[in-house]
């Protein structure tokens, strides 16, 4: 690094201490944007071991049970055989206290868990995004009325909020979907309506308005790109979060009712047995959601660090 | 300062006002409509006819508007959370016992949090990337994605199964003062609440305080010959004191929601445990009350934060004066 212009050598001091093995793109070639994110991505070893995780275990949430199905739902096949059964080569985890197999339970769980957190991450950002965007762009009255509304909703603790709406609408899976996934976004409304806020202001905004810019064209060309960070953050964030209420619910009972069954409840059902030392129906399952729940906040934070312009080569 | 307490105080009372509207709006969402309490009472075969006599009884004939208007005011003049036709009982009498329960434990745990966050949230942002900071944020990390219920059982297994016999449950007296009967068994669900808590804030008191401790008036407190303890604690954590009560405020919503995780574990009777029996007994009217209660207690800490933030903070009363 001793060719390098001053100009650079302030670029390495920004990547420093962690990130100073990146290579620099000292000749003038222009390296699309994505590319130069991925490659910030691409270098956080955590991060891609997080990738990999999650990649593992929602390939064989789904993709297990295909080869190897197990009988999840059925209890009168299992009622003649011996319950909470220790691992053995017959049940890698042993049985739960249903007398289902453990390993393939955690698959099934899995499958409707992370496919919940998925959707109602999904429905969080779209809707949080377009409020947001709105508020922030609306200002005046129409802006503070909108943020009030937040205001008070951010006020219910999530929990008792989640509760209320399951007693009053059924719990199908579809509905907790809907249910956690329109209830979720407020914080990422405040979020995104800030990010709105302060790019609208900002000079090349208010010039793309004095060339004539329609509203839409700055939401679509200015906002919305520079405001993509926060937004794919707060997406990951939001699904986290979604796996994490629902395994709240499963606990209280009010989650995904049987047959199905997600983490929560089997948690819940695992945990209740404690005492008898039935450490296969607790310990793996909750290994495996807190890496989950792990890795998909580190993948966050890795989004995070790759959007940050200082990290970028231009 | 004045002015901006009482601008905070209008501002939450519209905040609560939107709060009211949609506590009572939801039954209108309900199967058969906010008659639904009616075949309740009077059965599941009711006619229709009985049906509108007994709504017309009960006032839910009126329009919308004159109705939401009686709810409010009964809300805000006499304090009427609304009645449960299950228990046939009004909803305040159901749940009036367990409100300082819940509120002994949330305050209890704030305090804690208070006490240990911030300490901790200066330490791992004096010594960042030691050792210990990484540690500090990686149990953190871990905590924050374990599901609330999960750690309270390991806990309650680690210590009153195996290791110290500490009670499982807290006394279940219902009157506020019961706790002071057996305060060992108040340790594991305080202990449970405060660590979740810590977990939720560690991270942002360490960005709070690492913000500060690289402004200018740091550096110049070191170049004057400050000791690094004295510009630690008269420089840096007196001017980070403004966004940790900002930040404990906004923790009041998530430390009630785990409360009532906490609550359930442990089989402390308190306003929690009545929304889960009130939920899965159907009785939608204690629930609904239980939430605006619990959305006022999280007003009121939040308008509390906001004073304490203005008695901290000049800068902001002179603001909310000058408008």
């Amino acid at each position: 690094m001793t060719d390098l212009t001053e100009r650079e050598r302030e670029r390495v001091a920004l990547l420093e201490p962690a990130d100073s093995a990146i290579s620099l793109n000292t000749d003038d070639e222009i390296v699309p944007m994505w590319k130069q994110r991925l490659r910030i991505f691409v270098h956080n070893k955590l991060a891609i071991a997080s990738v990999l995780f999650l990649l593992i275990t929602v390939g064989s949430c789904f993709l297990v049970p295909l080869f190897h199905p197990t009988n999840q739902t059925n209890q009168a096949l299992t009622f003649g055989l011996p319950w909470n059964q220790a691992p053995s080569w017959h049940h890698w985890l042993g049985t739960d206290s249903s007398g289902f197999d453990e390993l393939g339970r955690i698959f099934f769980g899995g499958e409707y868990s992370l496919t919940l957190g998925f959707f109602a991450g999904f429905i969080t950002i779209v809707v949080g995004t377009t409020y947001g965007m709105i508020s922030g762009f609306a200002g005046g009255v129409t802006d503070t009325i909108m943020m009030r509304i937040i205001d008070a909703f951010l006020s219910i603790p999530y929990i008792f909020l989640l509760i209320t709406l399951i007693s009053i609408f059924n719990r199908s899976t579809v509905f907790l979907i809907c249910i956690i996934g329109f209830t979720l976004w407020w914080g990422n409304a405040r979020i995104i309506r800030g990010d709105a806020l302060l790019i609208r202001n900002l000079e090349y905004s208010q010039a793309a308005t004095a060339m004539g810019a329609r509203k839409w064209h700055i939401i679509r060309r200015h906002v919305f790109p520079n405001s993509i960070s926060n937004i794919v953050t707060v997406a990951t964030f939001s699904i986290a979060d979604a796996i994490l209420f629902l395994s709240a619910l499963g606990f209280l009972g009010l989650g995904i009712q049987a047959p199905p069954t997600d983490w929560g409840t089997m948690l819940q059902a695992g945990t209740s047995q404690i005492q008898n030392g039935f450490w296969w129906e607790i310990y793996p399952l909750a290994l495996i959601f807190i890496l989950v729940v792990v890795s998909i906040n580190y993948i966050g934070d890795a989004l995070r660090d790759c959007f940050e312009v200082r990290l970028l080569e231009r | 300062m004045f002015a901006y307490v009482i601008r905070r105080i209008i501002q939450s009372f519209f905040v609560l006002m939107i709060v009211m509207l949609f506590t009572f709006s939801l039954p209108y969402f309900q199967t058969h409509g906010i008659v639904a309490p009616a075949y309740t009472v009077l059965g599941t075969k009711a006619t229709p006819y009985n049906v509108a006599v007994w709504a017309k009884q009960h006032g839910m004939d009126a329009t919308y508007f004159h109705r939401f208007w009686t709810y409010s005011t009964q809300v805000l003049f006499h304090f009427n959370l609304g009645r449960s036709y299950k228990e046939n009982s009004s909803v305040w009498g159901i749940i009036s016992l367990y409100v300082p329960r819940t509120i002994w434990l949330a305050a209890v745990s704030l305090i804690l949090t208070t006490i240990i966050a911030i300490p901790l949230g200066i330490y791992q942002a004096s010594r960042r990337n030691t050792v210990g900071d990484y540690t500090a944020t990686g149990v953190a990390f871990v905590l924050y994605a374990m599901p609330n219920f999960l750690l309270a059982m390991l806990l309650l297994d680690a210590f009153s199964f195996h290791f110290p016999h500490l009670p499982n449950s807290p006394p279940q007296g219902v009157q506020a003062w019961a706790i002071f009967t057996d305060p060992v068994g108040f340790i594991l669900p305080v202990a449970a609440l405060t660590m979740l808590s810590v977990a939720g804030l560690s991270r942002y008191m360490r960005g709070t305080v690492l913000e500060v401790l690289v402004q200018d008036y740091v550096r110049t407190a070191k170049a004057k010959g400050c000791s690094g303890r004295r510009t630690l604690f008269k420089h840096a954590f007196r001017n980070a004191l403004g966004p940790i009560i900002v930040l404990l405020g906004l923790s009041i919503p998530a430390l009630l929601g785990g409360a009532l995780i906490i609550e359930s574990v442990f089989n402390y009777e308190g306003l929690g445990i009545q929304t889960v029996f009130a939920a899965t007994n159907l009785d939608l009217p204690t629930v609904l009350g239980i939430t605006l209660l619990v959305a006022i207690l999280t007003l009121l800490g939040n308008l509390l934060a906001d004073v304490a933030l203005g008695l901290v903070n000049p800068r902001i009363r002179i603001e909310g004066n000058s408008r």
